[in-house]
């Protein structure tokens, strides 16, 4: 199979990359390993906060607008079908389950997305103890309730977004714990979590989850007390990492940064990885919310338009540079400057650095 | 932390084998899992690696800049061999996959 | 999901169950009260959902004959016969005749 532009993760980073090539012309194929494209939109009944252009909307319903939009255009989709490898010149093995094949392109984007990161404890291999994004899975994509009784363990946004959600589904949230011994919380979950009734409990660990082939009991340690609650599910609110593989099997040169999630593949302002005409957008590129994660996909779709002479027109150049105005104003101060100092880091590297490899 | 508290759920590792291991001088998560099959499972690391990850660099000094991701290879995920032996076509695409995985430096190629 | 919704009816362990089309094994399983979905490979202890996302490998069952599916990751459909992921696969086996 070839093809002018191959995305690898049909999610909103690699559904955003998509876009303007596919619109100038180019062949796209976006490959993804679920039933349906999407990724974590999908999953996702709140409203959220998009690039400029976007009407404010559920998940659910971007992901259905950013398919749809490109059926105008060349854009080959394969669902279900996983990138298992590579080979030595450059092509993409992918299986489809049934049958392994490869696919050649000018330009690969891998747009994999973010993993959830675990919290391991005794009885946390029970079922019933499922991460954060698998109650949210159940509970919205599949329609079906993730349990009655519900602790969350962790206070990040996916911890806050999907207790509210629980809580609105009628799954009692018992509580929600954290290790540490402040949090910070904005003003909107306080005002939430007070009047739906649910605590958080800090310097409260967990100590142990139980039950007779599935979770039934939790037993907390809360600031040295032991406490018990009866709950049939606890939800592992671990944070988000970067998917690794594809990168790792490319032969991308990775970074660690904790203000991006942790590894990840280094890059350039256009989002091209170490390895020549490979590039990374989305959570892959580092953890943010899902305006910038739609930036970043916006940008490297144009930036790669930029790269091909037939392309990089005046409207390319001004809307890569207008889409990394609102990117700098998109994300958290934090996470703006880690992703700024890989991309200056890795400039200068092969600038001034030379490869061993 | 209980030692007892499994960390990698396919193979069913705990925390105290790792430390074990650890004290004997394993120094990275590759060593851990030559060691004790750790990331060995069917999830091939994606859901220990860091917890494991975690374990080294509270028993070390190491930071986790100095903690390299767990090695990859293909396939990497669960694939059937069936899916991979699929047609008359593709058998000599079959053998590339597996012979023409990037190579680490030092490693040398599996003869054919 | 589909706004239209059919429902499908499949086994497991050779009892009948219904769900909505569309929906993965796993959440079809769920949505029945069943969350054990086996046991572990070594300590044979059970194992359900965890990731829901194809990664983790925790939710394998045996669907229409074939080992190790991933609930999560492949749809219910009508008719299908699920067994839980007791042990590694036997290579003779009673549904195949042996």
């Amino acid at each position: 199979m070839e093809t002018d532009l191959l995305i690898i993760g049909g999610g909103p980073a690699g559904l955003s990359a998509a876009y303007e090539p596919a619109r100038h012309g180019l062949k796209v194929t976006i490959v993804d390993e679920s039933l349906r494209l999407g990724g974590q939109l999908n999953q996702q009944s709140q409203v959220l906060d998009l690039p400029s252009g976007f009407a404010k909307q559920t998940g659910m319903k971007l992901s259905q607008f950013l398919q749809d939009r490109l059926l105008n255009y060349d854009v080959d989709l394969l669902t279900k079908c996983t990138m298992i490898g590579t080979y030595k010149d450059g092509r993409i093995g992918v299986t489809d389950g049934n049958t392994t094949f490869s696919i050649r392109s000018q330009k690969t984007i891998i747009t994999t997305g973010a993993a959830e990161d675990s919290i391991s404890f005794p009885g946390w291999t029970l079922p019933g103890v499922m991460t954060i994004g698998a109650a949210q899975i159940l509970l919205n994509r599949e329609k079906v309730l993730p349990g009655k009784k519900a602790i969350v363990l962790g206070t990040n946004n996916l911890a806050f977004e999907i207790t509210k959600q629980l809580n609105e589904s009628g799954v009692e949230v018992i509580a929600i714990i954290e290790k540490e011994s402040t949090v910070d919380v904005d003003a909107d979950n306080i005002a939430y979590l007070k009047q739906a009734n649910i605590p958080i409990y800090v310097n409260t660990s967990i100590t142990r989850a139980r039950g007779p082939g599935e979770v039934e009991k939790v037993l907390i340690d809360n600031n040295g007390t032991e406490v018990a609650f009866d709950v049939d599910l606890v939800c592992i609110a671990g944070g988000l990492f970067p998917i690794l593989e594809p990168f790792q099997v490319l032969g991308c040169e990775l970074i660690y940064l904790s203000e991006l999630g942790g590894w990840l593949p280094k890059y350039d302002t256009n989002f091209e990885t170490s390895i020549p005409n490979t590039y990374v957008a989305g959570n892959a590129a580092g953890i943010t919310a899902m305006k910038a994660i739609m930036l970043t996909g916006d940008l490297v779709g144009i930036s790669i338009l930029d790269s091909l002479e037939n392309y990089n027109s005046d409207y390319v150049k001004k809307r890569k540079d207008s889409l990394w105005t609102e990117l700098a104003k998109a994300e958290q101060p934090e996470v703006w400057s880690a992703r700024l100092s890989l991309i200056k880091e890795f400039e200068l590297e092969r600038k001034y650095v030379t490869s061993n490899r | 932390m209980d030692k007892s508290t499994i960390v990698c759920r396919c193979e069913e590792i705990n925390v105290d084998e790792i430390e074990t291991v650890i004290k004997m001088g394993a120094t990275t998560f590759d060593d851990i899992k030559r060691l004790t099959r750790c990331g060995m499972g069917p999830c091939q690391a994606k859901v220990c690696m860091n917890l494991v990850n975690r374990i080294i660099h509270d028993n070390t000094d190491k930071p986790f800049s100095d903690l390299t991701p767990a090695n990859m290879r293909m396939p990497l995920k669960l694939t059937r061999i069936s899916a991979l032996a699929s047609s008359d076509q593709t058998i000599t695409s079959v053998t590339s996959v597996f012979d023409e995985s990037l190579q680490e430096v030092g490693e040398t190629n599996r003869e054919e | 999901m589909q706004i239209t919704e059919n429902i499908v009816t499949f086994s497991f362990n050779g009892k009948s169950f219904q769900a909505i089309e569309g929906q993965t094994i796993a959440a079809a399983l769920f949505a029945n009260g069943v969350k054990k979905l086996g046991v572990s490979r070594k300590l044979q202890q059970p194992r359900g959902l965890f990731c829901s996302n194809g990664r983790c490998a925790s939710c394998f069952v045996s669907g229409n004959g074939m080992d190790h599916v991933l609930s999560c990751m492949s749809l219910i459909e009508n008719g299908m016969i699920i067994q839980s992921n007791e042990s590694d696969p036997d290579i003779r086996r009673k549904i195949d005749g042996d």
